[in-house]
């Protein structure tokens, strides 16, 4: 099995032990460990959680229960940029199905898979907490695009193909923009 | 005392008490799912939902406030509380679905909620007829339901281990089972994944809910989610007959039901009993089911050469026997006791023997070291270990065996595998005239020159002592060819037994087993012999031994029952030696 090939180096072991001492038991640095596991293969496949699991010394049924609740945790190999899709209420009401199928035209997948070049994947998610920007996206658990449109979309993309990732914006919403400009 | 006042009647307790345990203490009823008396308290089915609040009273004077008619006044808490974690504190106020209208209504919508994902197949649902939810619905549920669009489909028919099978769809997450590998066995081998709306138990994915104990979920899910593998789809729980019993796969003595349908165990289920086992058995227990019905020895047989035996009558096995004990002088005799068979049996084999000059039987403790656990499996692979040293029967092992047999001319074995279990071989007993008094075919039947098939567990009242020293009986549940349950009044009697006949398709005689009680074949052959031996029941057997012993003294059927077992005040022999 490749359970045996996987180990956290020593480097990763002692953060392990530096985020161990932050809570009153182990089970509960389950998240953070999970996400050391994530940073360092990229996905929390069942034979990651094992090693979380055996490394904490918590049940492995325990670890697998918390990895599969999250959809941040990828349970699978995932694209290099995961784009997370909202399409709950606020987005869905201001066009994030159509964002989610142009981006499924555009890059031939559907919502759950991954393009063959393992460049991209694409989830379907809930709310973001950025309903004053919808329609948005997600990339890879980290920066927002927002007030997307499909343009917007086909130059994230392209972006994405030559290695540059969005910037971090600070947003405001639209009815407040003339207050941030008065104050600024 | 600290009172509290349920459905407006007063009532006090004392310490540390629970709402909904209290409440059912007292014999009245909330209903409830995740809430088990064994395990911690979640409260996460939110079905016991009541009504409560606290008389108020001045902080000044002491004294209850009273409104204008001068009832106490009472300060309800903001909302609904969960009964099972509700703590009992002094002049508590609380209102059940009996009384409060809000609580009946907070628990009808409970249960709608519980149901809008839930199948509607009851029809083919084992937990059907002995289901909590289906009950509950029955009682306190919506007439029906208001959602009308699909259901979330969940995993159906998962082997969640060698033994259990989930049907997640009809999971309703109370967590029984997942708290019951945490607390209860510590396997640690389930959770809850996918937590939402498409939540299950579930083990890790590299994992198999192969704990010892892992068909004890299987009774405490409230719905049917978890099933036994085994039990699936045999039978529909109220056509089976509900018989209590002793578990006889170790030494422990689980308190057990054993379901029968037509004169076959196809089920065993623990019983409560907070002196040995509490809710629970190991499942290897419940896998006896097989050796009640199956690869049973029915009627006697005789060997004719090699390993060929030939079912013989009852007639001709009390001669051939009688035969064999008049051409050996009793010094010639060796009587092995059994501790898988029961007191009475080994006494009154024992005594049989003893009549007709032979010495003592001996009896071989069946142990395995380092097998037991600390919870319900024990070392001790037999149930009677202690039975037999408290009727003195002389212990010895496999070496003292060995001798014994090479200088005797005839071996009568009572009830016990000792080729199978290696401490005899084929060969020790081949030279030997050997007589085996066996429930199941075994090795050392096909080593035996006569067989003489007698009652199992499950076929007789008999009192077994287990490792701890704590006598239980057992009641026959499975009629044998000789018995019959109408007339028995010992025997319970199901639906079908009651309404079922032979002639129809239902009914097999098959299942009954052509053997007798152990005391009952040595009746006869005293009556052959012109022994003074005669034994009509158990009962008498167990009433002249509690006249005998000590440490029997007072002990019976009746206190057996009534204390569910009684600890006899015996030393407590360890379970070392093999």
């Amino acid at each position: 099995m490749a359970e045996q090939e996987l180990a956290f180096t020593q480097e990763e072991l002692d953060e392990i032990e530096r985020i161990k001492a932050k809570f009153p038991t182990d089970k509960a640095a389950t998240l953070r460990v999970l996400w050391v596991a994530q940073n360092k293969y990229g996905h929390v496949k069942p034979e990651v959680q094992n090693l979380v699991a055996d490394t904490l010394e918590v049940p492995r049924s325990h670890v697998h229960g918390v990895a599969s609740f999250y959809t941040q945790y990828y349970k699978e190999e995932m694209g290099k940029f995961v784009l997370d899709v909202c399409t709950c209420l606020s987005c869905q009401l201001c066009g994030g199905y159509e964002i989610l199928h142009h981006l499924e035209d555009e890059l031939g997948i559907k919502a759950g898979e991954t393009t063959d070049d393992g460049l991209f994947s694409i989830q379907e998610v809930e709310c973001l907490g950025a309903c004053g920007y919808a329609p948005m996206l997600q990339v890879t658990n980290g920066v927002y695009a927002n007030n997307l449109t499909k343009e917007k979309v086909d130059k994230l993309i392209e972006n994405l193909r030559n290695g540059n990732l969005p910037e971090f914006e600070s947003m405001v919403m639209r009815q407040n923009e003339k207050r941030k400009k008065a104050v600024s | 005392m600290p009172e509290v006042f349920i459905d407006n009647e007063r009532y006090e307790f004392e310490g540390d008490q629970m709402a909904l345990q209290f409440i059912l203490d007292l014999g009245m009823e909330v209903p409830f799912f995740c809430y088990h008396p064994s395990m911690s308290i979640p409260a996460n089915c939110r079905q016991c939902m009541v009504k409560a609040g606290q008389y108020i009273k001045d902080q000044e004077t002491g004294e209850y406030e009273l409104d204008d008619d001068g009832n106490r006044k009472i300060r309800w808490f903001p909302k609904m509380q969960t009964s099972c974690a509700l703590k009992l504190s002094d002049g508590m106020v609380i209102q059940t679905q009996e009384t409060s209208e809000e609580a009946e209504r907070a628990q009808k919508d409970t249960l709608e909620f519980l149901l809008i994902n839930h199948p509607l197949d009851c029809p083919i649902c084992d937990q059907a007829g002995e289901c909590p939810l289906q009950i509950q619905t029955y009682k306190y549920g919506p007439e029906g339901s208001r959602f009308e669009v699909k259901k979330v489909h969940k995993p159906k028919r998962v082997q969640l281990g060698p033994r259990v099978t989930l049907d997640a769809e009809r999971c309703i997450n109370c967590t029984r089972c997942v708290r019951f590998a945490d607390e209860i066995s510590g396997s640690k081998q389930l959770t809850i994944v996918s937590r939402g709306d498409k939540n299950y138990p579930m083990t890790a994915p590299s994992e198999t809910f192969d704990d010892p104990y892992s068909l004890n979920t299987v009774d405490i899910c409230p719905v049917g989610a978890l099933t036994s593998t085994d039990f699936r789809f045999k039978a529909r729980v109220w056509e089976m007959n509900q018989t209590p019993s002793i578990d006889i796969t170790n030494g422990k003595g689980c308190n057990i039901d054993l379901w029968t349908r037509d004169n076959e165990v196809l089920r065993i289920t623990p019983r409560h009993n907070s002196e040995v086992n509490d809710y629970w058995m190991p499942d290897e227990g419940r896998k006896a089911f097989e050796q009640f019905n199956n690869n049973r020895v029915s009627r006697p047989s005789v060997k004719l050469d090699g390993d060929n035996h030939s079912n013989t009558s009852w007639n001709n096995a009390i001669e051939t026997f009688a035969e064999a004990l008049e051409a050996h002088a009793p010094q010639e005799l060796l009587l092995i006791g059994s501790p898988h068979a029961s007191v009475e049996e080994n006494y009154a084999f024992n005594k049989f023997f003893n009549l007709l000059g032979a010495s003592t039987a001996k009896f071989i403790p069946h142990l395995i070291s380092g097998y037991g656990d600390d919870f319900l499996i024990t070392d001790d692979q037999a149930p009677n270990t202690n039975g037999c040293r408290l009727i003195s029967l002389e212990e010895t092992d496999s070496a003292g065996i060995k001798t014994a047999v090479a200088e005797a001319e005839v071996v009568i074995i009572l009830a016990d595998d000792l080729v199978g279990r290696e401490a005899l071989s084929a060969d020790d007993l081949s030279a030997k005239y050997t007589v085996s008094l066996a429930t199941n075919k075994t090795l050392t039947t096909r080593a035996s020159d006569l067989v003489i098939p007698i009652t199992c567990v499950a076929e007789h009242a008999a009192s077994y002592v287990n490792v701890d020293g704590r006598i239980q009986r057992s009641f026959p549940a499975k009629e044998t060819k000789y018995t019959n349950r109408r007339l028995n009044l010992e025997m319970s009697e199901g639906r079908l037994d009651r309404y079922g006949t032979n002639f129809d398709n239902w009914v097999k005689e098959e299942h009954k087993i052509d053997c007798l009680p152990a005391w009952e074949f040595l009746n006869h052959l005293a009556d052959r012999l012109g022994l003074e031996f005669q034994y009509d029941h158990s009962r008498t057997i167990f009433a002249e031994l509690s006249d005998q012993i000590e440490s029997l003294r007072g002990v019976t059927y009746e206190r057996m029952d009534d204390e569910q077992g009684v600890q006899l005040p015996i030393e407590q022999n360890e379970v070392t030696q093999a």
